[in-house]
C-alpha cells in the first residue's frame, strides 16, 4: 500500500509544485525540515493545459479561413467537387493556415507542438465521428423497434416475420448473451490473468513459448474458434448446440486477447516497484498480489474489457455453436440459446423491413448493454493505482497535514530519529499551511 | 475496501449470477412449453427461413409447439441431419449420394424422407435506367438469362435483350451480374435450371471457370468476368438497389425485390409469355412437378422439375421450384416418437394452414400434387400418427374440399397473362414486383400495353425520339454532378438520379485555368500576412 | 527473516521458496499449461482436419490461386493475398488513428473528457461486426467510391491504384470500384482502432512521470515531451496494440464477408472489385462445403495461423527489445 501511495503523490504533483524550492541543504542540516519558498526564484509559470486567447484565436481563425476558402474553391474557382474532397481540402488548408498563424508569433518548436496537437485532436475527432456515425446508423435504422417496450420484455417466440413491431422482443437474446459472456468471463479472467502473470513473473523458456502461442492465437479467425468447438464439443460430446458450447467458443477467442492485453500492461509495471517489494522481503506471491496486480489494475480491467467487447460483439464463433431459437432459455447446457450478435445477424437477413428494424434495434440494445457493463467495470476496477477518488484525495491530504502538524510539534532533538517525511500529496490547501508551520519550527 | 477484494467481489457476483441463472433454468423452460408437444429443432436452408420463422411463431402461438429453426445453409442442414444433431433439416437439394468432388457420399445412418414445404420462383431483380428513368418492365428469355449469367451477354444493348424488349431502347451500359458469394439454395435452384434447359451454354461456362463437365447444379456460383459476388440475399439485393448498382441484375427471392422497391424481370415460358414470378404463376407451374417414386433410384422421392420448366400453361413462371424438409422415418439418436408427434403436427400445419401465408411471405403456396406427396411422407414419421393427412380437411389456398391434383381451384382460378406479355412487338408498360406502381414509358420500337388492360393501347406506341437518343449516348454531367447522391433507392419511384462518373480523365486547358485560379486564391489569402511580416522585419532592420 | 543470532551457521544465499511461493508458481504454471493446452488443441485440431486436404494438394496449396476443392484444384495464394492486402489497408487506416487518439487521450485530454473518451473507445470495441458490415455496405461504400475513382484517376501510375480491365483499359464506372479490398480495409480498419487505441493508451499513460517532468522542465514543448519520452517508452504498447489489431484484421469474418466480392485470382488493383479473405471464405463456404471442402477450409485457416505466428513472433522480439518491454522482461 505504501508503494501505491508514493506513486499517488508523484502523480498529484503538478509540474509547478516542484518548483517550490526543495533544497537538499535543508535536509542535511537538521534532519527533517520544511522547505520554504522564500527567496527562491521561480520563473514565469508555463501553462501546459489551458489555451490562451491568442492560441484560441489561431485555431478559430484558421478554421474559419479554411472553411471559407474551401467553399470558394469548390463553388467558384476550381473543378473540385464532392463532399469527401471538400473535407480533405478544408482540413489541409486549415493545417496550412494554422501553421502560418502560429508561425507569426512563435518559434519552430512551438509550431511543431501546435501542429502535432492539432493532428492528434483531428485524429481523435475523425475516429470518434466515424464511430459515432456507426452507432448512430444502428440507432437510426433501429429507431422503429426501440420505442416499443415489448421489444425489451418479450421473446420472439410469439412473433414472426409478418407481425408488427408491437409484438415480440429480444429478451431471450439478452439473457443468452449475458449467460454466455458470464461463463466465458468466469473462465477467461482467472485463466487469462494468471497466465499473463506467469509470463511476466515466472518467465523462462516455457513462458516465452506460451507467449508466442497466445500471441499467435490472437489472429485465429474467430470462425475457426467456432468450428473447433463445433467439432470438438458439439459433434463429440453434447450432440446439440447449446449456450455452453457458444461460451466455450467465445472463451477460445477471448483468452488470447485477454492474455495479450494483460501481458502488455503487466510488462509496464515499473521494475523498481517489484524490486522494492522484494527488498522488503516479501515473497513472489505477495509481491504479485500486493504490488504488481494493484499497479496494473486499470490496465487489467482494460484487458478484460477488450476481451469482453470482442466476445460479446462477435457473431462468427456463435454462428456454429449456439443454435438459433426464439425461446427464452436459461439453461446453457441444453437446447439452443441465441445471443445478441447472432440475433442481429439472423434478423437482418430477412426480407421483411420489420425484421431488419428489429435487427438494428438489437444491435443498439447490445451497445447499450455493453456500455452498462463497461461503466460498471470501470467503476469497480478502473482507477489506476495513483488515481484517487475525490474523497480519498481529501482524506490523504488531511492525513498528511495531520502528520506535518504532529512532526512539527515535536522537539528538535527527537526529530533526528524520526522517519523521513514521506512526500505528502500536496494540494493548495496544505501547502499554504506549510510555510507557517516551518516558520514556527525554525525559531 | 481494498482494490482486489472489490475485484474478487465483482467476479463473485458474476459467478453467482451465472450459477443462479443456471439453477433457474431447471424450472423455467418446462413451465414455458406446453405439455403435449416436445420441442424440436432443425437447421438448413436460408431460402426457406422466412416462411419457417412465421410458421414457427404460428404453431407456438396456437398450439404451444416449440420449433427452433436456424438458417445455416442447406448443406450444413444436411450435415447436421447426418450427424444427428437436429430433428429435421431443410434443403433445396437432396443428399448428394455421388458428390461431384468424390468425397464420401452423404448418407444418413437411419431412414429419412423428403417432404416439399414451400415453393418459390427464382426471380431476377435489376436496376436499369433509360434516360434517367427506371425501367420496371424488363422481359428476358431463358437463353438470354443464361447468357447474361454465363458472361456471353455483357451489355444491355445486346440484340438478344433488345429482341426480348421491343418497347425499350436498351442503353449502352455494361451488365453487372450479381451472384451469391455464399453457398445457397437459390444458386442451386438457378444453376439446376440452367444445366437442364441450356446444357451447352452451361457446360461451356463450366469449362471456362475450370469446373468438370458435364456439370449439374452447384450451390456456389463461380465468379467470372464482370460479375460481382455478394453474400446472402440481403447482399445481392442491397447491391442492386444502390446507386452504384445501376446496370446490375441478380437472382434473388421475389420477396427481396418486393420489399426493396425494385422490379424483377418477366421470364419467357414455354407458351411464349413473359411472366412475373408471382405466387399463382409459380404454383401453377409446380402443378407439373413430378416426384421420383422409384424406390431403387438413388434420387428416390426427389423432385423432377423438367415438367415445370417446360410447362405449356401460359400462366407459368418457368424457374419455379420448392424446398424440402428432410424428416426422419425412424427413431434414432436424439429423435424419438414424442418429437415425431410434434414434427407430424408441425409439418401437417405447414402443408395446409401455413401455405395461406406463403404469398405474403414472398413465396408461393404448394399446389395439391405436392401437398399430397407431403402427406405420404408425414405418414412415415414415427409417432406422427395423429397428424392430419386428409386433403379434405386441409386449409390450403390452392385447392378446396373435393379437388383432385388434375382439377383444383388453383388450376381454374389462376389469372391469365395479359396479351401484351405475349412474345411479340407489344410490351406491357406496367411495373413488376416492388416497382409495380411504376409504369415504364415506351422507348423502343415496339408497342406498349398494360397488364391490367390486357390490350395494347395504340396511343402508347410512340416510337422513340429524344429519350432513346439520349439513352444511347454517354451522359454528360456538369462538374457538380458528383454532389448528386440521389435518393434513388426510395421505393417505387422512378426518380432520375445522376450517377457519379468522372467527366473524363483528361486534363484540359479549362481545368488548368481553374486550378490556377484556385491556386491564386490561396496565395491571395496567404501572401499578405507573410509579406507584411517580412517587410516589417526588414523595415525594422533598416531602421536600426 | 533470517536468524541473526546464530552466527556460526553459514548463511545460504539461495533461499528456499516459501510455501505460498511454490503454490503460486504451481498455479501460474498450471494456468500457462492450460492455456497452451487449449491453444494447441485448436492448432492440433486444425492440423488434423487440414491434413486430408493438404495431402491431396501438397505444396501447390501455397501457389495455386483457384479454390475448387471439388475438382481438387485449390490453393491459397489469391485468398492469402486478399487477406493480407485487406489487413495492410486496415493497418494504414487504423494505426495512425489509433496512435493519434491514444496520445490525445493520454496526453491532451483531461478530466471528464478523458474518462468519457476512454469509455467511448471501449464501447466502440464492442460494436457488433455485423453492424460495421451493414454500415460499410449500405453507407460507406457509396461514399468511398468517388474517392476510389479520384485516386485511380490521378494516381494510376502507381500499380496498386490502377483500375483497369483485362485488356489494360482504365475503368471509371462506379461499378468497377465496389466491394474492393480498399473498402473492406477501411471498414476493418475502423473496427480495429478501438482495440489498438486501448492498448496504446494504457502503455502511454505508464510513461514515467519523472521523465515527462524532466523533459518539460528542460523546456521542451508538449509534443517534444511526447516524442522523446512517451513514444519511445510506449513503443512496446504501440507494437503490441498493432499486433492485436492486426490479429483481428486478419481474422475478421462477418464485416468482410458482407462487403467483399470474393474472387480467386490475385488482384493487385486494390481499388478494383474483388478480393478475398480466409475467414470470410470459411464463413461463405462452410455451410455448403463437403467434408473435403471443409478440410481445405481448415488448411486455409491453418496457413493464416502460421503466418500470424511468424508475424507475431517478429513483433514480440521487437517488443522485448523496446524499453517498456525490456524493463521487466
Amino acid at each position: 500500500m505504501s508503494t501505491t501511495l508514493d506513486l499517488a503523490s508523484a502523480r498529484n504533483f503538478g509540474p509547478d509544485d516542484r518548483l517550490d524550492g526543495l533544497e537538499e541543504s535543508d535536509f542535511a542540516a537538521s534532519g527533517t525540515s520544511i522547505p520554504s519558498v522564500e527567496g527562491v526564484e521561480t520563473g514565469p509559470r508555463r501553462n501546459l493545459r489551458k489555451a490562451t486567447l491568442d492560441e484560441k484565436f489561431n485555431v478559430i481563425g484558421a478554421a474559419v479561413a479554411a472553411v471559407a476558402l474551401t467553399t470558394l474553391l469548390f463553388g467558384w474557382f476550381t473543378p473540385l467537387t464532392g463532399v469527401v474532397g471538400w473535407v480533405i481540402v478544408a482540413f489541409l488548408l486549415f493545417l496550412g493556415l494554422y501553421v502560418l498563424l502560429v508561425a507569426l508569433r512563435s518559434d519552430r518548436q512551438e509550431v511543431k507542438d501546435r501542429v502535432m496537437t492539432a493532428l492528434l485532436v483531428s485524429a481523435g475527432v475523425a475516429l470518434f465521428s466515424a464511430l459515432v456515425f456507426v452507432v448512430a446508423y444502428a440507432l437510426i435504422r433501429g429507431r422503429e423497434a426501440l420505442p416499443h417496450l415489448n421489444f425489451f420484455t418479450q421473446t420472439m417466440e410469439l412473433a414472426g416475420p409478418l407481425d408488427p413491431l408491437s409484438l415480440g422482443g429480444i429478451v431471450h437474446a439478452i439473457v443468452g448473451s449475458l449467460i454466455q459472456i458470464g461463463i466465458a468471463l468466469v473462465i477467461t479472467i482467472p485463466l487469462g490473468i494468471t497466465t499473463a502473470v506467469f509470463l511476466n513473473e515466472i518467465g523462462g523458456r516455457f513462458a516465452r513459448f506460451v507467449r508466442t502461442i497466445a500471441d499467435a492465437m490472437t489472429a485465429l479467425p474467430s470462425i475457426v474458434a467456432g468450428l473447433f468447438v463445433y467439432a470438438a464439443i458439439i459433434q463429440l460430446i453434447t450432440h446439440q448446440r447449446s449456450g455452453f458450447a457458444a461460451a466455450m467458443a467465445i472463451t477460445v477467442m477471448m483468452l488470447p486477447i485477454v492474455i495479450r492485453a494483460s501481458d502488455v500492461v503487466l510488462r509496464l509495471v515499473p521494475g523498481n516497484l517489484r524490486e522494492a517489494s522484494y527488498a522488503l522481503g516479501s515473497t513472489r506471491w505477495s509481491t504479485v498480489w500486493h504490488v504488481v496486480l494493484p499497479t496494473a489494475r486499470s490496465g487489467l480491467v482494460t484487458a478484460v474489457i477488450l476481451g469482453t467487447a470482442r466476445g460479446i460483439g462477435e457473431t462468427s464463433p456463435v454462428l456454429l455453436t449456439s443454435g438459433v431459437t426464439a425461446v427464452l432459455n436459461f439453461n446453457p447446457f441444453s437446447g439452443p440459446m441465441i445471443s445478441l450478435p447472432l440475433q442481429v445477424f439472423d434478423f437482418v437477413k430477412s426480407p421483411e423491413p420489420n425484421m431488419v428494424a428489429r435487427g438494428f434495434g438489437t444491435a443498439a440494445v447490445l451497445l447499450l448493454l455493453v456500455l452498462g457493463l463497461f461503466t460498471v467495470a470501470r467503476l469497480i476496477g478502473g482507477r489506476g493505482p495513483g488515481q484517487l477518488s475525490d474523497r480519498q484525495r481529501r482524506a490523504a491530504v488531511a492525513a498528511s497535514a495531520g502528520d506535518l502538524q504532529r512532526m512539527s510539534a515535536r522537539p528538535l532533538d527527537e526529530r533526528v530519529e524520526a522517519p523521513a517525511l514521506p512526500i505528502a500529496p500536496q494540494s493548495p490547501a496544505p501547502s499554504s499551511t506549510a510555510p507557517t508551520s516551518s516558520e514556527e519550527t525554525s525559531q | 475496501m481494498t482494490p482486489h477484494t472489490r475485484l474478487i467481489r465483482f467476479i463473485g457476483i458474476l459467478f453467482a449470477a451465472t450459477v443462479f441463472a443456471g439453477a433457474a433454468a431447471a424450472g423455467a423452460p418446462q413451465s414455458a412449453r406446453a405439455a403435449t408437444y416436445t420441442p424440436i429443432s432443425g437447421t438448413g436452408s436460408t431460402w426457406s427461413q422466412n416462411a419457417l420463422d412465421q410458421w414457427r411463431k404460428n404453431v407456438a402461438a396456437n398450439y404451444g409447439m416449440t420449433v427452433n429453426y436456424s438458417g445455416t445453409g442447406s448443406s450444413a442442414g444436411r450435415r447436421d441431419f447426418i450427424a444427428g444433431t437436429v430433428d429435421f433439416a431443410v434443403s433445396e437439394i437432396p443428399f448428394q449420394t455421388a458428390p461431384e468432388d468424390g468425397s464420401a457420399p452423404e448418407k444418413p445412418a437411419s431412414g429419412f424422407a423428403y417432404m416439399p414445404i414451400v415453393a418459390g420462383g427464382t426471380s431476377f431483380m435489376y436496376n436499369l435506367k433509360i434516360g434517367g428513368k427506371r425501367v420496371s418492365n424488363l422481359r428476358l428469355g431463358g437463353e438470354t438469362i443464361t447468357k447474361i449469367f454465363t458472361g456471353k451477354i455483357t451489355n444491355w444493348n445486346d440484340p438478344q435483350i433488345a429482341a426480348d424488349n421491343p418497347g425499350l431502347a436498351m442503353p449502352n451500359k455494361a451488365i453487372v451480374p450479381v451472384v451469391r458469394s455464399d453457398g445457397s439454395g437459390s444458386t442451386a435452384q438457378f444453376t439446376l435450371w440452367m444445366s437442364k434447359q441450356f446444357p451447352t451454354l452451361w457446360n461451356s461456362f463450366c469449362t471456362l471457370v475450370n469446373r468438370a463437365t458435364p456439370c449439374g447444379l452447384t450451390s456456389q456460383y463461380p465468379t467470372y468476368g464482370n460479375a460481382k459476388a455478394q453474400s446472402g440475399s440481403l447482399g445481392v439485393a442491397g447491391y442492386v438497389s444502390q446507386d452504384y448498382g445501376e446496370g446490375a441484375i441478380t437472382y434473388v427471392e421475389y420477396s427481396y425485390a418486393l420489399k426493396s422497391g425494385f422490379p424483377v424481370a418477366k421470364v419467357l415460358n414455354a407458351a411464349g409469355y413473359y411472366i412475373e414470378p408471382t405466387a399463382p404463376s409459380v404454383a401453377v407451374a409446380l402443378l407439373k412437378a413430378a416426384i421420383n417414386t422409384t424406390p431403387s433410384s438413388p434420387q428416390y422421392l426427389t423432385q423432377i422439375l423438367d415438367g415445370v420448366y417446360n410447362n405449356a400453361d401460359p400462366r407459368t413462371y418457368p424457374l419455379s421450384s420448392y424446398s424440402y424438409m428432410i424428416v426422419p422415418t425412424a427413431v434414432a439418436g436424439i429423435f424419438n416418437t414424442a418429437k415425431g408427434n410434434t414434427l407430424g403436427a408441425f409439418t401437417s400445419y405447414m402443408l395446409c394452414e401455413g401455405q395461406q401465408q406463403a404469398a405474403a411471405l414472398g413465396y408461393s403456396p404448394l399446389p395439391m400434387n405436392l401437398v399430397l406427396a407431403g402427406f405420404d411422407q408425414i405418414k412415415r414419421i414415427p409417432g406422427a400418427g395423429s397428424a392430419n393427412v386428409d386433403p379434405n380437411a386441409c386449409n390450403n389456398p390452392t385447392f378446396k374440399k373435393g379437388d383432385s391434383p388434375t382439377n383444383n381451384q388453383l388450376a381454374v382460378t389462376a389469372p391469365q397473362p395479359a396479351a401484351c406479355d405475349k412474345q411479340g412487338p407489344n410490351q406491357c408498360t406496367t411495373g413488376t414486383a416492388g416497382a409495380a406502381k411504376t409504369t415504364t414509358a415506351i422507348t423502343g420500337t415496339g408497342t406498349g400495353g398494360s397488364a391490367t388492360g390486357g390490350v395494347a393501347s395504340a396511343g402508347a406506341a410512340a416510337t422513340t425520339t429524344t429519350a432513346a437518343a439520349g439513352a444511347g449516348d454517354a451522359p454528360a454531367y456538369d462538374a457538380n454532378g458528383a454532389l448528386v447522391s440521389g435518393a434513388a433507392a426510395s421505393a417505387g419511384s422512378a426518380v432520375s438520379s445522376t450517377p457519379f462518373t468522372l467527366a473524363s480523365a483528361t486534363f484540359g486547358a479549362q481545368q488548368a485555368t481553374m486550378l490556377a485560379a484556385g491556386g491564386l486564391l490561396v496565395l491571395a489569402v496567404i501572401l499578405p500576412p507573410v509579406l507584411s511580416r517580412r517587410l516589417r522585419r526588414s523595415g525594422s532592420a533598416n531602421g536600426k | 527473516m533470517s536468524k541473526i543470532d546464530a552466527p556460526p551457521v553459514r548463511r545460504s544465499l539461495v533461499s528456499a521458496p516459501s510455501r505460498s511461493d511454490s503454490a503460486f508458481k504451481a498455479v501460474t504454471f498450471t494456468a500457462g499449461v492450460t492455456t497452451v493446452g487449449i491453444m494447441l488443441a485448436v492448432g492440433l485440431f486444425l492440423s488434423i482436419r487440414a491434413g486430408a486436404a493438404l495431402k491431396v494438394s501438397g505444396f501447390s496449396f501455397l501457389i495455386e490461386q483457384q479454390w475448387s476443392p471439388d475438382t481438387r484444384v485449390f490453393g491459397i495464394a489469391a485468398i492469402l493475398f486478399g487477406t493480407i492486402s485487406i489487413a495492410i489497408i486496415a493497418m494504414c487506416v487504423a494505426v495512425p488513428l489509433a496512435i493519434g487518439t491514444a496520445l490525445l487521450i493520454s496526453e491532451v485530454a483531461v478530466g471528464r473528457l478523458k474518462s468519457f473518451l476512454v469509455s467511448m473507445v471501449d464501447l466502440m470495441a464492442a460494436v457488433p461486426s455485423v453492424v460495421y458490415g451493414l454500415w460499410g455496405l449500405f453507407f460507406l461504400q457509396a461514399n468511398v467510391i468517388p474517392v476510389s475513382q479520384w485516386i485511380s484517376t490521378y494516381f494510376a501510375w502507381i500499380p496498386f491504384f490502377r483500375v483497369s480491365d483485362a485488356s489494360g483499359q482504365s475503368l471509371t464506372e462506379a461499378s468497377a470500384f465496389t466491394s474492393s479490398a480498399f473498402i473492406a480495409g477501411i471498414v476493418v480498419g475502423l473496427m480495429v482502432v478501438p482495440t489498438q487505441t486501448s492498448v496504446m493508451r494504457e502503455a502511454f499513460s505508464q510513461a514515467p512521470i519523472g521523465e515527462r517532468e524532466g523533459a518539460l522542465a528542460l523546456g521542451s514543448t508538449r509534443w517534444g515531451m511526447i516524442r522523446t519520452v512517451v513514444i519511445p517508452f510506449g513503443r512496446g504498447g504501440i507494437i503490441g496494440g498493432t499486433m492485436l489489431g492486426l490479429g483481428r484484421a486478419l481474422g475478421e469474418t462477418i464485416a468482410v464477408y458482407m462487403i467483399i466480392s470474393p474472387i480467386f485470382t490475385i488482384n493487385w488493383q486494390l481499388l478494383k472489385t474483388g478480393t478475398n479473405s480466409v475467414s470470410a471464405l470459411i464463413a461463405l463456404r462452410y455451410g455448403e462445403a463437403s467434408d473435403f471442402g471443409l478440410s481445405a477450409l481448415m488448411a486455409a485457416g491453418l496457413v493464416l495461423f502460421i503466418i500470424t505466428l511468424i508475424v507475431n513472433f517478429t513483433a514480440s522480439t521487437i517488443v522485448a527489445r523496446s524499453r517498456s518491454g525490456a524493463e521487466t522482461g
